[in-house]
Formats: C-alpha cells, structure tokens, sequence
C-alpha cells in the first residue's frame, strides 16, 4: 500500500547528485574555471604596466588589483562559455533521460510529469547559480595569488573596502544566474521536445547565440527589450554607487516571463507527450 | 482522451504578459486629470519650483536619421579625452543615467554604459569629472557663488543707472513668464498641450511651436510635473518625422532628498587626475596670449528658429575638414579617431561618415532631422535648424 | 472493483500511431494472483500496450482499470504499487548499480527514505546483484543490466508487477533464478503480468495467457482452455481405405486425402465424437485398423495458427 506522500525532495537531491556525480558536469565546471586563471595567467607573464583600453572591460584594472580578474572572466564568459554550458544541462534536462531510457522508469516510479520538470529545472538552475560562482570565485582566488589586493575602484569613481565588494560580487553572482534562468527554461522546453540531448544541447546554445546577434542589430531596437539576453551585461549595475536596482528588476521580470512562457510550453509538451524511448 | 487542454497555459500565458505590457504601458500613458493652466501659470510654476531635491532614472533616445555612430565607436563610449566626440556621443546615442540633485549646488549625473560609467558630481564650488573606462578623473572649481551673483548684482544696478528702462528687469517668476512669453510669442506658439504620465507622476505638458515654416524643429514639448513643477522630460519633434528626434525623460523619479554622501566624490587612487584651469586662469592665460583665440565672429544669419550660424573661412581648414573634396578626413575628431585605432574601424567610420554627408552646389552637406551643417569648398561651415537648401542659399547670399 | 477482480484490464483498448494501429481493441482482463503470459511475436504491439498501460502512452481510445484504479487519471495512486520492467532495463551508467536504485526510488514520493538504503540492498540481493552494487553500471553486462531492471521492479512491496521480457538476455542459469523469482512472487500475493515472445517460457511460467498478433489479442484464456480450443486429428492406417472413408463419413467427419494410399485422415470436428467412439465405429463396420493416431494440436500449433507466424521456441 502506498504510504503517506512525502514531499518529495529526495528527488531534488537525487538530481543534484546525478547531475554534479557525472564527470561531463565537472568538465564544464573546470573549463569555466579556467577562464579567469587564464586572463590572470596571461595579464601576469605580459603584464607591462601600460594600460591599453582595448579587450574586454576591467582587463586594464586587474594589474592595480587582483580582485577584477572575476569581472573579466564574468564579462568573457557571459556571451558565450556560460550559455553554452547551460545549454548542455538544460538540453539534457529531459531529452537526455529519453535517450537513456530512464525517463520511462521515473515517470512509472511514479515521478509524475509537472514535479519531474520542476525537479529538472532546479537542477539546471543550480547548475546556473554553480557555473557564475565557479567563475567569480575561482576569479578573486587567482586575482589574489597573482596580483596585489585592496580597496576596488567602482564605475563610479567610488572606493569600497574588500569586505563591500564580496557582497556586490555576491549580488552580481546572483544576477547573472537569473539571467541564465530564461535561458533553462528555453532549454528544457527544447529538452522535451526530443530524445537526441545533442540536438537540444546546441539548439539552447544557438538560440543563445541568436538572442545576442538580434540584440546588437539596431534596425531590430524595437524587439531588444523582449530578448532574453538584453540584460546580461547589465550585472555592472551591481558596481554602481549608489547601487542601482533597475536592471536587476527588468531583468528579474523579463526572465521570469521568460520562466513562464517556456515553462508552460515545456508542460503543455511533456505532459501531452508519449515517452516511446 | 483529449489532453490538448494541457497546451492551455502554453497559450494563456503568452496572452497574460502582452496583455500586462499593453495595458501597463495604457495606463503609463492615460492623461491623468489635473486642473487646467495656462501657458504663463505653468511657466511661473516652473519658475517657482527652485529648492529641488530629487533623484530618479533618465532616459534619453534620439533618432536623427544618422548612421548608428555608436556603432563606430567602442563599446562603453569614447574616452574623455575628446570632448567633441564625447558630447557628439552623449547627443546621438541611446543614454540611461542616474542623476541625484539636492538643490542648486549638489547634483550628481551618473551616464550608464554598458559596463562603464561617466560621472558628472558637483558639490557646492567642487566639480569631478569621471569615467571609469580610461579611468581618469577632472577636477574644477567653480567661481565664489555668492561673490559672483554679488558682484552681478552690482553690475546690473550700475548698468541700471545707465540705462533706466533696465528696471523693468523682471523679478518675479510671474514676470519672467510674462517676459519669455512676450519675446517668444511672434515666433513661436506657446500652449499646454493637455497632460500626460511621466514616471509615473502625473504632469503638464507645455509645448512650443515654431511658426516658422523653414525651420526642421516641429515642436519642443516639455513635461513639467504637476506637483513639484519640476520639467520630467524634454521631447523635440522633428518635422516630417513620425518619430521623437530627440527626447529626454524621467523614467522613475523620486523627490525625496538622495543621501548626501552621493555628492562627495574622492577620486580612486589609481586614476588619472587632471585639475581643470579655474575660469581666472582661463581668464589670464588668454590674456597673456598675444593672438586673441577667435579673430573671426561667428555670424549670424536670420532670427528666431531659422537662425543659421555662420562660422568663417578657415575654420574647417582648421578642423581639418578637407574643402571642396567633400570628403572629411578631419572629421577624425569627431569619429574619434585616434592613432592606435584599428584601421578597419577607422575605415568603417569614415565610410559611415562619407554615407552620411551629401554632395550639394557648393560643398558637402550633413542633414539631420533637426539640424543641417554645410561645408562650402571655400572652407565656411554654416550650420541651423533648418534644410541643407537654406543654408545653400544663405551661404551664397 | 473488488480485490478479487482484475488486476488489469481494459476495453477497446487502442494505439495509434499515424493511421497505423499498433494496438487495435484490445480487450484484456488479468485476474488477481496470476501469473499472466503476453505472448506475441515481435512487434505485435506487447510493448505499446504495456506502455499505454503504464501511462507512458496515451491510449488512442478505449479504457484501462490498473489494480483499483482508471489510467492515466489515478496513475499517481496506482503506479506506487506496480513495478515494472518496460522494453529492457534502462540505467545511467555512470552512476553504480545500488546508485541507479536509488535514483529510481527516490523518484517515487511514496517511498521511505529511511528505509531506501535497506529495500535497495534486498532488491539487489534477490536478484543476486549484491556482489556488484557498488560498480558502475557501464561495466555491467547485459544480464546483469536485465536483474537491474527486475531489481528496480522489486524495490518496494508491490500489488502487480509488469515484466516485458524479463529473461532476456540471460542465460539458462539466470533464466530458471527468473522464474523461481517469479514463482516465489507469485506466491506472496502479486500478479505478475509477463510479456514475452517465448513460447517454452511462458508455459513454464503461467497459468494464463493472452496472445498478440499484429496489434490484436487473438486469444485469452488459461493454458488448458487454449489447448482445448484446438481441434483433435485421427489419422487411420488400413488396407480398407474407401470403407474408412465411408465410416467417417457416416459419423459426419470430413475425410481428407492423404498422400498414402493406406491412410485415411479426418479432423474430428463434431462436437462430444471421441477419438476412441472413431476407432470403435471403424472395427465395428470391420476396418481393419492397423494404425490410428488421435494427435491434439500442440499449443505451438495452436499459436501457428493464431499469429500466423512461428515462434522461435528454442529461444
């Protein structure tokens, strides 16, 4: 007889698990911790003191302190490392358990369809919040080992002490992860609609790619408030003072659109859907 | 068993938040009902509104039916260095800034770029320059206020002694309305064109019509709001042009007064300072100058909204712009070339530069929607609001 | 539903996919406490049905009661307490064999916890598994995997269990630990419903079975009743051929030619006639029967004739 339900969350953990036990996952991982010890690496061994204004932002600050070598990974990884790495969990939320076979095992457990897609989407929303964190991290510790640490200039000419700026690279951590979360939800709904996680993979990581080339196109001015990747650059916001919300708000709004959108036609799909793999 | 009531969300969903942006931006843009007012109640409401403390976000947007110049340029806008191209870039391009104002003599404009920030803080005689990309810094003093409104003041009373009609110097906001009017009013329309919502805040919306019928303007309306009768945004119309040509608002405003360490500014220890002369040394250093800097008045050619000002032979020479060839290697300082650039870029910008500017009879012109610059091949550049074909005629005159 | 009535069932049951019907009105009706053989040649649709039963599917048209309860709608009452072996085991193999349990048990939120470390070890042990809990299940071999799968079936106490083939893939050893299992199950209560391709194996394992046959259910019924269903054949050796005929005629059978010019062949198609009252018409009417042969058809026969197809009996 069954037993009195339980809340179920031990199926959160066990997708934390599963997810964070495969070694693709650490791979990915490592590969976007590898970008700020390389921008450090490489500022160090060619550091020559001048500043040139040209590559990414922040990257003429690093030499000065050692605690901006996060921003600079953050600014390189943004557009490109970060969707992409998203893109592979959360293409592989649902397809990837299809291709295993799986699918049809959890879904007979029973997992239930709606939990098993909110399950999938903590999971890859984790793995958002896990990704920014390796960069940022990963970026301060580098920073810290290789160049000189102190006070942080801001955008705005004003001085924070070490202490302020690990909040606002907390902050920032944070709004980058919720602007990956419209980027999940695409994901998983093209997760559902296939049982190939390479072709959901890259269709997540494309449409990333898309996003961003509509959003530099001015003809199309109109429609860049309505992309998903019209705020990623906007964590800056965060090293601003006075703090400024107002990205952080629009953004928050515009991925949790995002979230509902895909995350109903992500149930509209899967819930409707024969699981003949 | 049909399940297809399982796409209904899939479908609702969208509907939801269209519906949410439409309606919202419906209810940003309802007249709220205020009681109504003249132009000159509005004018002295505004005049009235001086102790202001606020802060909120402004957005600005222009359309001038100009090649994107941003595209030209690096991200996070061009270096301070070059204030020709910074304030080309600060018209032109698509801006978000934070301003705090407490009163006349503290305020603080933040110009949001992507990643960057340029600073604008003054407080009370000290005034900062920054912007974080080249990481330099200016400094400025402004002049001693008081003595200088002072020393204004006694100049005005001595020059009233010479000229008695200078009594009539209006004093009060009700009379500088009645004034502004009075020497607008030939030229321009001046109505409040009902209300609108700015920010959220209901306000007045004054608008200026120039009846002139050869100026490119259309109509400059301001937004004032209806409680403080501070302006909240600034929109000119451009005729022929469904779009704003340019417009300047308010997105969120707040009148309480920002906390006052905003105004205090310390440059970073690594930045590059560099300490602006004081308008006294300006003063002297110009002095001490055997040439006199512009031996050549500008000229001014027509009244009102047509005006076309005229700057002499010689001066596109000096800014390098190339006569009678059309093209403008020199308008570099504009693009923002400098040595170092990427070729390409500098390719790229001058391409856009040479779509942008038009043969006509007698040199090479730029027409925007507001405002038309020519370059004649003998080297005189005239400039106005108003079409390339009136600044031809003027040029020729 | 009372609890001695079916444990699965269903009316006009039907699948389509395009205009193709892999399941075509399937009216199946598993009593409580069976052991229940889904015999069918490949691609008959076993599995389709076995998906739509499950939930996995949507069925097209028709009904499903599942123990107490209409599917898909009660699915998250009923699933609980059905195991199931869907189309081979399904495992990730970077996760070790006790791991792959627990994923799937955690995916049940009627399941303990506290007790999950303690079923998934009983499960593993009885399949005998345990000695290879801990390594990954990519270095699992193919029967291995299959125990996996019918571990994972076992993993909480269960009313019904659905295996689709649950001995593929193993060998004659781990084929005959299967059925021992299967037995054993079936003696604490469960019904089994087991779906296979195997004839041998099903008469072995079950005392009812159903049979598929291009997406239809040809024949339902217990082992016997099937067997009965076919028609008894008397073949008679004698130098008095025509006079045979005549008496078998007389007893209303239909003799048939034979290629022997000293046989005579009848099917025994009347009701209530006996091989032996044949024989008995035959020497009273003075046949001199050197031979008669009363051969029943075999289930194998009988499914030949059903489907249409052979089975692959040996396996």
């Amino acid at each position: 007889m069954p037993a009195e339900r339980s809340l179920g969350l031990s199926l959160v953990l066990s997708e934390i698990t599963v997810l964070f036990r495969r070694l693709r996952t650490w791979a990915m991982i490592g590969a976007l911790a590898l970008i700020p010890i390389l921008i450090a690496v490489v500022v160090r061994v060619s550091s020559d003191g001048s500043a040139s204004g040209r590559g990414p932002a922040f990257l003429d600050s690093i030499t000065q302190n050692g605690l901006f070598v996060s921003l600079t990974a953050l600014t390189v990884a943004i557009p490109l490392f970060l969707p992409l790495t998203i893109g592979v969990v959360a293409g592989d939320t649902i397809a990837g358990e299809a291709n295993l076979g799986t699918l049809r095992y959890l879904l007979v457990a029973p997992a239930g369809r709606i939990r098993l897609l909110l399950v999938k989407y903590t999971g890859a929303a984790l793995f958002c919040l896990v990704a920014t964190l390796t960069v940022v991290v990963t970026g301060a510790i580098i920073g810290a080992l290789l160049f000189p640490v102190g006070p942080v200039t801001l955008l705005s000419g004003d001085t924070v002490g070490i202490v302020g700026y690990f909040g606002r690279l907390l902050l920032l951590a944070l709004y980058v992860t919720v602007s990956l979360m419209g980027l999940s939800a695409i994901g998983l709904f093209i997760s559902t609609l296939t049982t190939i996680p390479v072709g959901a993979m890259a269709a997540t990581a494309a449409l990333a790619a898309v996003a961003q080339i509509l959003g530099a196109l001015p003809q199309l001015e109109w429609l860049h408030p309505w992309l998903f990747t019209n705020y990623w650059l906007g964590f800056a916001d965060f090293l601003r003072q006075p703090l400024v919300w107002n990205s952080f708000l629009d953004n928050a709004l515009l991925q949790f659109g995002y979230i509902a959108v895909f995350g109903s036609l992500a149930y509209g799909r899967f819930s409707t859907k024969d699981i003949l793999s | 068993m049909n399940k297809n009531w399982r796409w209904l969300p899939a479908g609702i969903v969208p509907v939801v938040i269209v519906t949410a942006a439409v309606s919202g931006s419906a209810v940003a843009e309802a007249q709220p009902q205020l009681p109504a007012k003249t132009a000159q109640e509005l004018l002295e409401f505004v005049a009235t509104s001086a102790e202001d403390a606020y802060s909120g976000t402004v957005e600005q947007s222009s359309d001038l039916g100009l090649p994107d110049i941003s595209m030209a340029t690096p991200p996070g806008g061009t270096s301070s260095s070059d204030p020709t191209s910074t304030a080309l870039e600060l018209l032109t391009a698509d801006h978000t800034a934070q301003v705090y104002v407490d009163g006349p003599d503290r305020a603080r404009v933040q110009v949001l770029d992507q990643l960057a920030q340029r600073d604008v803080v003054v407080n009370q005689d000290d005034v900062w320059f920054y912007d974080s990309s080249a990481n330099e810094a200016m400094h400025a003093v402004l002049p001693d206020r008081e003595s200088a409104k002072a020393e204004l003041e006694a100049k005005l009373q001595e020059k009233a002694a010479e000229y008695p009609e200078l009594q009539d110097v209006p004093r009060t906001p009700a009379e500088l309305a009645e004034v502004f009017l009075a020497t607008i009013d030939p030229s321009t329309e001046v109505t409040v064109d009902g209300t609108r919502r700015v920010a959220g805040r209901s306000a007045y919306e004054l608008r200026l019509t120039p009846e002139d019928a050869t100026t490119l303007i259309g109509s400059i309306a301001v937004s004032v709001d209806s409680e403080t009768g501070v302006p909240l945004s600034v929109t000119v119309q451009a005729k022929g042009q469904e779009d704003a040509a340019f417009q300047a608002g308010f997105s969120a405003v707040d009148f309480s007064t920002p906390d006052a360490g905003i105004f205090e500014f310390t440059p970073p220890a690594d930045a590059t300072v560099t300490e602006a002369p004081t308008v006294d040394d300006a003063r002297a250093r110009m002095e001490a100058k055997d040439e006199p800097i512009a031996t050549d008045e500008p000229v001014v050619i027509g009244e009102g909204w047509s005006t076309i000002v005229e700057l002499p032979a010689g001066t596109a020479a000096k800014l390098g712009v190339a006569p009678g060839s059309g093209e403008a290697a020199g308008m570099g300082d504009i693009m923002d070339i400098k040595p170092g650039m990427d070729p390409e870029e500098v390719a790229g910008a001058q391409a856009m530069l040479d779509q942008a500017l038009t043969e006509v009879d007698g040199g090479s012109a730029l027409q925007t929607s507001l405002v038309s610059v020519l370059v004649t091949d003998d080297g005189r550049i005239l400039a106005g609001a108003v079409g390339v074909d009136q600044l031809v005629a003027a040029a020729q005159r | 539903m009372s609890a001695d009535g079916f444990a699965i069932e269903t009316r006009g049951l039907t699948k389509e996919f395009g205009r193709q019907k892999a399941v075509n009105s399937v009216d199946l009706a598993v009593p409580r406490g069976t052991v229940f053989g889904f015999l069918g040649p490949n691609g008959s649709g076993k599995t389709t049905t076995i998906r739509v039963l499950l939930g996995l599917a949507a069925a097209s048209s028709g009904e499903i009661r599942l123990l107490d309860g209409d599917m898909p709608k009660d699915a998250r009452a009923v699933l609980p307490r059905v195991g199931a072996l869907v189309e081979g085991p399904a495992i990730y193999p970077f996760l070790s064999g006790r791991a792959n349990l627990q994923r799937f048990d955690a995916a049940d939120r009627h399941t303990s916890p506290a007790t999950r470390n303690r079923r998934v070890d009983a499960a593993l042990e009885r399949v005998g598994l345990s000695h290879a809990a801990n390594k990954r299940a990519h270095a699992y071999s193919l029967g291995m995997k299959q125990r996996l799968g019918i571990a994972n079936a076992l993993l909480a106490p269960r009313d019904l269990l659905i295996l689709d083939e649950p001995t593929n893939g193993l060998d004659p050893q781990g084929t005959r630990e299967v059925r021992s299992l299967i037995r054993s199950l079936s003696e604490d209560g469960t019904t089994i419903f087991v779906s296979s391709h195997l004839l041998a194996e099903v008469e072995q394992m079950c005392t009812m079975i159903a049979v598929m046959s291009a997406g239809r259910l040809v024949a339902q019924g217990s082992l016997d009743e099937l067997r009965d269903g076919g028609t008894v054949r008397v073949r008679v050796t004698t130098p008095d051929v025509s006079d045979a005929r005549r008496v078998l005629t007389g007893l209303g059978l239909r003799p048939e030619p034979h290629g022997r010019d000293d046989v005579v062949a009848a099917e025994l198609a009347v009701p209530g006639l006996l091989p032996e009252a044949v024989n008995a018409a035959l020497v009273h009417a003075d046949v001199r029967v050197r031979g008669f042969e009363a051969s029943g058809a075999s289930l194998e026969d009988r499914f030949v004739a059903l489907t249409g197809e052979g089975f692959d009996v040996a396996g």
